[in-house]
């Protein structure tokens, strides 16, 4: 089965999960709270991972590691280059 | 180390998306098993606001990298050659 499937499997079970429970499919009358925790649920999810998502790329943002040499030796080669390329008719 | 800068902007991201997780969190799970009566729920809009404010957030977002597609395009147009 390919990833794809796999993850269209997985994620059809869930929404079933999650219709039966909010909509009542099997007549199983949850209590009130249960209703209201579990229709906004999919919503919920996807914040939390939006949520999960900017907390990440902002921690690595925060302790991401400057090579100041290497920065400066790249800049350097960048001045090479353009000098070079220049010099041998390419327009910047 | 990150400079200044890089490292406020960041810890600021991880704040702010821990606080709106935390409040949100409150929100949906937890606010149905408290009391109707009890005071921290003057301080929730209504349920119904809990998935219309994430899709008009996320209908937002997919207006601004449109728009922001789209000019970038429209920058980038190089007018046709004619012979």
């Amino acid at each position: 089965m390919t990833k794809l499937m796999e993850w269209l499997s997985v994620l059809t079970v869930l929404g079933v999960l999650w219709a039966t429970v909010t909509f009542d499919l099997l007549g199983l009358d949850p209590p009130e709270a249960v209703l209201q925790v579990s229709w906004p649920l999919p919503v919920f999810l996807l914040v939390a991972l939006g949520c999960f998502s900017l907390g990440t790329v902002g921690y690595r943002v925060a302790t991401f590691n400057d090579c100041q040499t290497a920065a400066a030796e790249l800049q350097a080669q960048i001045r090479e280059a353009k000098t070079d390329l220049q010099r041998k008719g390419l327009r910047f | 180390m990150a400079s200044g800068v890089d490292q406020a902007v960041g810890m600021g991201l991880v704040g702010f998306s821990l606080l709106l997780f935390i409040y949100y969190t409150l929100w949906v799970i937890v606010l149905p098993f408290v009391d109707s009566d009890h005071v921290i729920h003057g301080y929730f809009l209504p349920r119904e606001y809990s998935v219309i404010l994430p899709g008009i957030a996320a209908l937002l977002l997919v207006l601004f990298v449109g728009t922001f597609i789209a000019l970038v395009m429209w920058k980038n147009r190089k007018p046709k050659k004619t012979q």
